[in-house]
């Protein structure tokens, strides 16, 4: 196996020299900075190409699902932030659209606007995060300090909103905790403005740079082929050249009103479905959440900020899967329900654990510091893969 | 898979290649720069300047013992199991007592004892309490040597004493 994937440079020295060589076997992580969190990936190196990349799941496991079995409904949601620390707003969501579904749940159009632009500014605040850490990755530090300022903005908002700074419990079954207040949104619309500057320029700084593109463009090509394959979804997937955006194609919460573009990429600095042209689906998905944001703003309504949930949680009998559009792909629940006061089964499909397998097939061949590109670019979250 | 094929460097390429990154290089350092000076710190100096958290911020829980009905909504509410609670019948000869919101005081509480290290912070017990004596303070400075000393037994008076300086 490990023969086929060796490169032809290194074959021919090898043929030169009448050289033995050997594989070597390393292990990257699970305490390595460059795999976000505690992926171990077993690559059989070939002097300094990946000859093989066999990754490591496991680290971060919490029995999520199995615990979700064991307590009520309402006390699912703290559990759903800590799948996906980095965008904790997503998973809640998608959790109460879940549940909601079932309860047949009205959500007031405020809480309905509320929950959007918190899920907007936590896809920005991901976004950002993505963008510090890749250019770490990399070597670039300080582009990481930048986004990090306005990442502290948001954060703060959220505090403000729910009381935390990463795991929030803010949306809650049937509507949001607290309510936004005028003052709060004046805010939020003077940060936009100043945001939208900030991302072009961290474009110009990054994403233009000769020395980032020499390191990203036509490194880990994702084909359309193979995107499809392994059923990636979310930037992996619109970065490969595919037009497909839960928000615009299955609306979900109040996405049908707003007006916004989805981001393709298209193989500008090199081959279509690179590193390069993920980070620039990411880059600009900012400008196209800072434009639903802005609608937000101009159209919030006055009103109540919870629906008619009774206060013991009863979920008729049935059987559900809904999914949603979360920064790092498609965040699917199938809920099963027997009409007791705990889930029957709650299982989780998260888009990280495909983009993880998706590192066999693009390690070989690469040199490591291009795969440590790779995994940046995929942008994993190791709590949502594990759960 | 995907092996990139280097293109043939040419005499010309070579300069173009130097300038493109010489260039790009130079803008990045003007960006850089700009923070070089009149951009104001946004770190704080953490044991002589303390932060302040917004008002409802969901740090230390903090249990007012004088209000609490024994109701065990919040013990219920917990996802994580972290509050223990147990409680006796009041005698009827003894003085009636109420909460601050008026309910009267049925059950006296023998034991109020929150795991906080156990607790996930999500503010679900918060939200149940019919007459709001649990709540989440802003107190974020409360380290311990031993796993036991995270347990805080709310009748303890040392502990009751938090009220004056938390309680808002």
């Amino acid at each position: 196996m490990a023969s086929e994937h060796k490169s032809e440079t290194t074959q021919e020295y090898v043929k030169e020299e009448r050289l033995k060589t050997d594989l070597l076997t390393v292990n990257m992580g699970p305490q390595h900075p460059a795999t976000h969190g505690v992926l171990r990936v077993e690559i059989k190196t070939d002097s300094e190409v990946v000859a093989e990349a066999i990754p490591h799941i496991g680290y971060l496991h919490r029995c999520k699902e199995k615990h979700a079995e064991n307590i009520d409904y309402r006390g699912v949601i703290p559990f759903c932030d800590r799948m996906d620390y980095l965008a904790a707003m997503s998973m809640e969501w998608g959790y109460s659209l879940t549940v909601e579904k079932m309860l047949g749940t009205e959500v007031p159009i405020r809480a309905q606007y509320i929950r959007t632009i918190v899920g907007e500014m936590q896809r920005l605040a991901s976004h950002l995060m993505f963008y510090g850490t890749f250019a770490i990755d990399l070597g670039a530090f300080s582009p990481f300090l930048y986004a990090f300022q306005d990442r502290e903005f948001i954060l703060r908002y959220f505090e403000e909103l729910s009381g935390a700074r990463l795991l929030y419990n803010y949306i809650w079954l049937g509507g949001v905790w607290n309510d936004i207040s005028d003052e709060q949104l004046k805010r939020l619309e003077n940060f936009l403005d100043e945001l939208e500057e900030n991302i072009k320029k961290y474009h110009s700084l990054v994403g233009e740079n000769a020395i980032f593109i020499g390191r990203t463009a036509n490194v880990g090509v994702i084909s359309k082929e193979l995107a499809y394959e392994h059923g990636a979804t979310g930037p992996v997937l619109r970065g490969s050249g595919i037009d497909w955006d839960l928000r615009k194609k299955r609306p979900y919460g109040i996405y049908d009103k707003f007006d916004f573009n989805v981001i393709v990429g298209e193989g500008l600095k090199g081959t279509l479905g690179d590193c390069w042209d993920r980070y620039y689906v990411r880059m600009m998905e900012m400008h196209e959440s800072i434009k639903i944001l802005r609608q937000c703003l101009a159209g919030i309504e006055e009103g109540p900020i919870m629906g008619k949930v009774s206060k013991v949680l009863k979920v008729p009998k049935g059987e559900i899967y809904m999914r949603t559009e979360c920064p790092r792909g498609e965040l699917g629940y199938h809920l099963i329900s027997t009409g007791e006061k705990t889930p029957y089964r709650l299982k989780v499909k998260s888009s990280c654990f495909t983009h993880v397998a998706m590192l066999p097939e693009l390690g070989p061949g690469q040199l490591i510091a291009d795969f440590v590109a790779t995994i940046g670019s995929i942008d994993i979250v190791l709590g949502e893969v594990d759960r | 898979m995907s092996v990139y094929i280097e293109q043939e460097l040419t005499f010309k390429k070579y300069f173009q290649n130097i300038w493109r990154a010489v260039s790009s290089v130079f803008k990045g350092l003007m960006i850089t720069s700009r923070y070089i000076y009149g951009v104001k710190p946004v770190t704080i100096e953490y044991p002589d300047v303390k932060e302040v958290l917004p008002p409802n911020s969901r740090s230390r829980l903090y249990n007012d013992v004088e209000n609490c009905i024994a109701c065990l909504q919040c013990a219920v509410a917990c996802p994580v199991d972290c509050i223990y609670i147990s409680s006796v019948r009041r005698d009827k000869e003894a003085p009636k007592l109420k909460t601050a919101s008026g309910q009267p005081i049925r059950l006296d509480l023998t034991m109020y004892t929150i795991d906080t290290a156990l607790c996930c912070y999500c503010g679900l017990c918060t939200t149940v309490c019919p007459t709001e004596c649990i709540t989440h303070t802003t107190d974020y400075e409360y380290s311990q040597y031993t796993l036991s000393g995270m347990k805080y037994d709310y009748l303890a008076p040392e502990i009751r004493a938090w009220r004056t300086r938390l309680v808002k």
